[in-house]
């Protein structure tokens, strides 16, 4: 099976001394729920925003479906990727509906209008994140959590095989943060989707998500030198099974900080004790 | 894309289809005048009034601007505005065969939508004297009495030489023209006053300067050393009263010959502040102070 | 509000255009001199000579109130999209140096004492559209060397350029003659003149097209207000919609000046006006913005006209008594909705 989005040695720097990504290479099987998890700065965004086509790797190419990602047109590319960010209150008091409809920009007709099909598209994006309710509301009369959802719902509309996210639970509380989750699994499942989500959460993610990616900051020990790699240096990420990648001692590792693991049933949380916490020094490390 | 190659299409069909129709107005009017005895003036400028009742032309005027004051039986005559701001309405309302106006870009813009419309206009520069006198002539031709107009300009020049006669070859008198007196500004030597109070036998105190009404400052009034200060009046009727402010704030100064020797003059503005054909009375006033005894009248 | 659909855009359309049409009409009729219609319609008597109504209200007084149709329909769509560019409800066509670019175009011409014209046309309005022009591509010459298109980085061209041509306007200013001053003011606050019917017709097209085609980007205008990137990841090629509209309503806008000066508030409160009663969808907001602007300059340039008649004030005057308290309520109001923490 073709994979949904593949990513052949990407390295990217922000500038000449600032390299972020080091020879990124995985791919991701249509289907999956795919977390990419990490420390600040080691360049999660940066990565989602390359495959989305925003950013250009300076090396390497995001391949979809087999052909380079920058050799789609920005319409063919938003009919097979679909990027959520972080919500925020635009500066126009566009209302729920209105906002959905817009991701249906392309297909407009000849006088910029949308046809059944797409009102179709966006009730049916609308009724699946629960934001039907609100339809006619602006924007900015909503809370975080709904306002979250309106934009996943206009990524929905797109109506794409592939939709990434970028923290998209930052900022929400605990309910908003299963409800999106919630809604992300049953969009994989239920639309084939394949799903990528950036997320500081790894216990979220190891509940909901099939693969994880787990990204390093390049620093001095995994970089060394900024253009070309030797043959022993360590790569700057690790893919695999969440169980796996989502291992205490891969998670103490990579954060630099103590965890404290757990098993909730299939799946581990792992919670970070600081020296100050009351728990802190565990006396085992239970698996 | 077919509604942007439609726009273009549209828009190309519109631009030539006006280039086509509409490029050249032509004026509805008749472009001759009348016999000048029937022929309806208006006149955009007081200064041009003064020059059309001096022609003679005074049954003929049918619309003046505002302060159009002299002679006084132009006040009675229908306005159209101000100098500043002609109305174009109640300039085509009065019917005009000849629209006189004055040639700086704001009344020249007026003419040129006259005559867009059809009406007649003449645009004539009144900056110097020498374009006084050629103003006068070309209105006098344009209203067929150009004898008239000869007649006025010949006598203007003998008046004028008249004064010129009494001025002495001997050193010309400094003057301070102001104009304004907070802040101070007075007139430079690239204006008609200049030349008026050339020919009345005067000398402009300060040199050439950028501005054509500069301001000045203490330092550069002291400097000058004029013999002779003038201010003409701002309003009708306040000459003494204005007299008196000047004396005071003057006496200041008391470095100025001007002010030592008690030589400072108001005078009726009115006179002074325009070209017109009491360009001679307004000469001999200046004359009248910078040689007091020679002109006692 | 409930999204907009082709029919309720034709009805609102439709209604608003037959409201200006009234109102121009309405506004003909008023003026210094006295008129009636039916005097007028009567039309040219005995083809000798027409009569005084009919010479009026065709010559003068209808070509002035389609001039300020014109441009107050191009100022205030003008208005709109730099709002939708920049994301941000208080700009206006003139952030972006138009104005002090054609102000400077204008007082060179004045200065320079240049007395040829085009067409019969002024010089000043010649070198306005030049001015204004020739800024705008500069301001976005620099926004694009600095900021790549980043809405900062255009605002800060913008205002830098402004401030300098201010400094050189103010300069040539000071150094004009008495009458190349006034003739100066008189321009940059704004004037009405009626003008030649292939003036009327060659702007008047002009800004027509310019209307259209920005309506036909009206859906992308959407969500480029939203977010620039949003609009990439939708499918939008925001950086080719963005110079179009750029450049359509740069050219708009100078159109625009040259014809009359400068008039200000036009461009900004109607369209905040529009989109507080009909919301901000601009496949709606530009035409009927468009269509207020046209009606809000008619009735702004009648007032000149008769409030101190038979002089009349500066159309800029009015709009800006007018604009600057609206202004002003539109900040408070708006300030009470943003909450600032202390």
């Amino acid at each position: 099976m073709t994979a949904a989005i593949q990513v052949n040695q990407i390295s990217f720097g922000y500038g000449p001394q600032k390299p972020v990504l080091r020879q990124i290479d995985f791919a991701v099987e249509p289907g999956t729920f795919l977390a990419v998890a990490g420390p600040n700065g080691a360049g999660k965004s940066t990565l989602i925003q390359i495959m989305a086509g925003i950013l250009r790797p300076q090396s390497g190419a995001v391949l979809l479906e087999g052909r380079n990602l920058h050799s789609y047109g920005v319409r063919e590319q938003a009919q097979r990727i679909a990027l959520v960010r972080q919500e925020f209150v635009p500066a126009f008091g566009f209302s729920v509906i209105e906002t959905v409809l817009m991701a249906r920009t392309p297909y407009y007709g000849q006088w910029g209008f949308e046809s059944q099909e797409d009102r179709d598209l966006v009730a049916k994006a609308l009724e699946l994140t629960d934001t039907a309710r609100f339809a006619s509301r602006a924007l900015g009369s909503l809370s975080s959590g709904e306002r979250q959802r309106v934009f996943i719902a206009r990524a929905l509309a797109q109506n794409t095989p592939i939709l990434l996210l970028d923290e998209p639970t930052s900022f929400l509380d605990l309910k908003y943060q299963a409800g999106i989750y919630d809604l992300l699994k049953s969009i994989q499942a239920d639309m084939a989707v394949t799903v990528i989500a950036v997320t500081h959460d790894i216990n979220l993610a190891s509940q909901y998500c099939d693969e994880a990616l787990l990204l390093y900051p390049l620093t001095e020990d995994s970089s060394g030198s900024t253009d070309g790699s030797g043959p022993g240096r360590p790569a700057q990420f690790r893919i695999g099974r969440t169980a796996e990648i989502f291992a205490p001692e891969e998670i103490q590792r990579a954060f630099g900080v103590h965890v404290f693991s757990g098993r909730v049933g299939t799946e581990r949380f792992i919670l970070p004790l600081g020296a100050r916490a009351k728990d802190a020094n565990p006396p085992t490390l239970r698996t | 894309m077919a509604k942007w190659w439609l726009l273009a299409a549209a828009t190309t069909l519109w631009m030539a289809g006006g280039y086509a129709l509409v490029r050249s107005p032509a004026p509805e009017r008749v472009a001759g005048p009348r016999s000048s005895a029937r022929a309806r003036i208006v006149s955009l400028a007081p200064n041009l009034t003064e020059i059309l009742f001096a022609l003679g032309l005074e049954a003929n005027v049918v619309g003046v601007t505002q302060h159009s004051d002299y002679p006084p039986a132009a006040q009675n005559k229908p306005k159209v505005g101000t100098f500043w701001q002609p109305s174009i309405e109640a300039v085509i309302a009065t019917r005009p065969d000849l629209v006189v106006t004055e040639a700086f870009e704001q009344q020249r813009d007026l003419a040129r939508r006259l005559q867009r419309i059809g009406y007649r206009s003449l645009v004539v520069e009144v900056e110097t004297i020498d374009s006084l006198f050629r103003a006068i002539a070309t209105i006098g031709d344009a209203t067929g009495v150009s004898l008239q107009a000869n007649a006025l300009c010949a006598n203007m020049e003998m008046e004028i030489a008249r004064v010129r006669a009494h001025t002495h070859p001997r050193r010309a008198p400094k003057v301070l023209w102001v104009v304004q007196r907070e802040p101070l500004r007075v007139a430079g030597r690239d204006t008609f006053i200049n030349e008026m109070i050339e020919l009345a036998g005067g000398e402009n105190a300060i040199g050439p300067t950028l501005h054509v009404y500069p301001a000045i400052g203490a330092e550069q009034v002291i400097a000058a050393k004029a013999d002779v200060i003038i201010e003409p009046a701002m309003l009708p009727g306040t000459v003494d009263q204005q007299h008196r402010q000047a004396l005071s704030y003057w006496s200041r100064f008391e470095n100025v010959p001007a002010v030592t020797a008690g030589r400072i003059y108001v005078i009726d503005g009115d006179v002074v502040s325009r070209l017109s054909p009491r360009l001679p009375e307004g000469i001999r006033t200046i004359a009248r102070c910078l040689r007091p005894s020679e002109f006692r009248e | 509000m409930q999204p907009l659909t082709p029919r309720i855009l034709l009805f609102r359309t439709v209604v608003a255009t037959v409201l200006l049409l009234a109102i121009m009409l309405a506004c003909a009729l008023v003026g210094p001199q006295d008129i009636s219609l039916k005097a007028a319609v009567s039309g040219p008597r005995d083809g000798a000579t027409p009569g005084l109504d009919y010479e009026i209200l065709m010559r003068v007084r209808i070509p002035r109130v389609l001039l300020a149709a014109m441009v107050g329909a191009a100022l205030a769509s003008s208005g709109v999209v730099f709002q939708a560019l920049l994301r941000n409800p208080l700009a206006d066509p003139y952030i972006l140096g138009i104005s002090s670019g054609a102000g400077l175009g204008a007082i060179l011409a004045v200065i320079g004492g240049l007395s040829w014209t085009l067409w019969g046309r002024s010089p000043i309005a010649v070198f306005a559209f030049l001015g204004a022009l020739g800024t705008v591509w500069l301001v976005w010459g620099i926004g694009r060397i600095t900021g790549k298109y980043q809405v900062t980085g255009l605002l800060l061209a913008g205002v830098v350029v402004n401030a300098f041509f201010s400094a050189m306007i103010m300069f040539l200013v000071s150094i004009a003659k008495g009458q190349q001053l006034y003739a100066t003011i008189f321009w940059l606050m704004g004037n009405m003149a009626e003008e030649d019917l292939f003036v009327l017709w060659v702007g008047g097209g002009s800004i027509l097209a310019g209307l259209v085609a920005l309506f036909f980007l009206g859906p992308q205008l959407n969500i480029i207000s939203v977010g620039h990137q949003d609009a990439r990841s939708i499918g939008v090629p925001v950086e080719r919609v963005e110079l179009a509209a750029f450049a359509i309503s740069a050219f708009i806008t100078a159109v625009a000046v040259s014809l009359s000066g400068l008039i200000g508030f036009v461009g900004l409160i109607v369209p905040h006006a529009v989109r507080l009663l009909f919301g901000p969808d601009h496949r709606q907001l530009l035409p009927l913005s468009g269509l207020a602007g046209a009606m809000f300059l008619v009735v702004a340039d009648t007032i000149a006209r008769m409030v101190v008649a038979p002089a009349q004030l500066p159309v800029g005057v009015v709009t800006a008594m007018i604009g600057g308290p609206f202004f002003l309520f539109l900040l408070i109001r708006h300030s009470r909705k943003v909450y600032w923490p202390t």
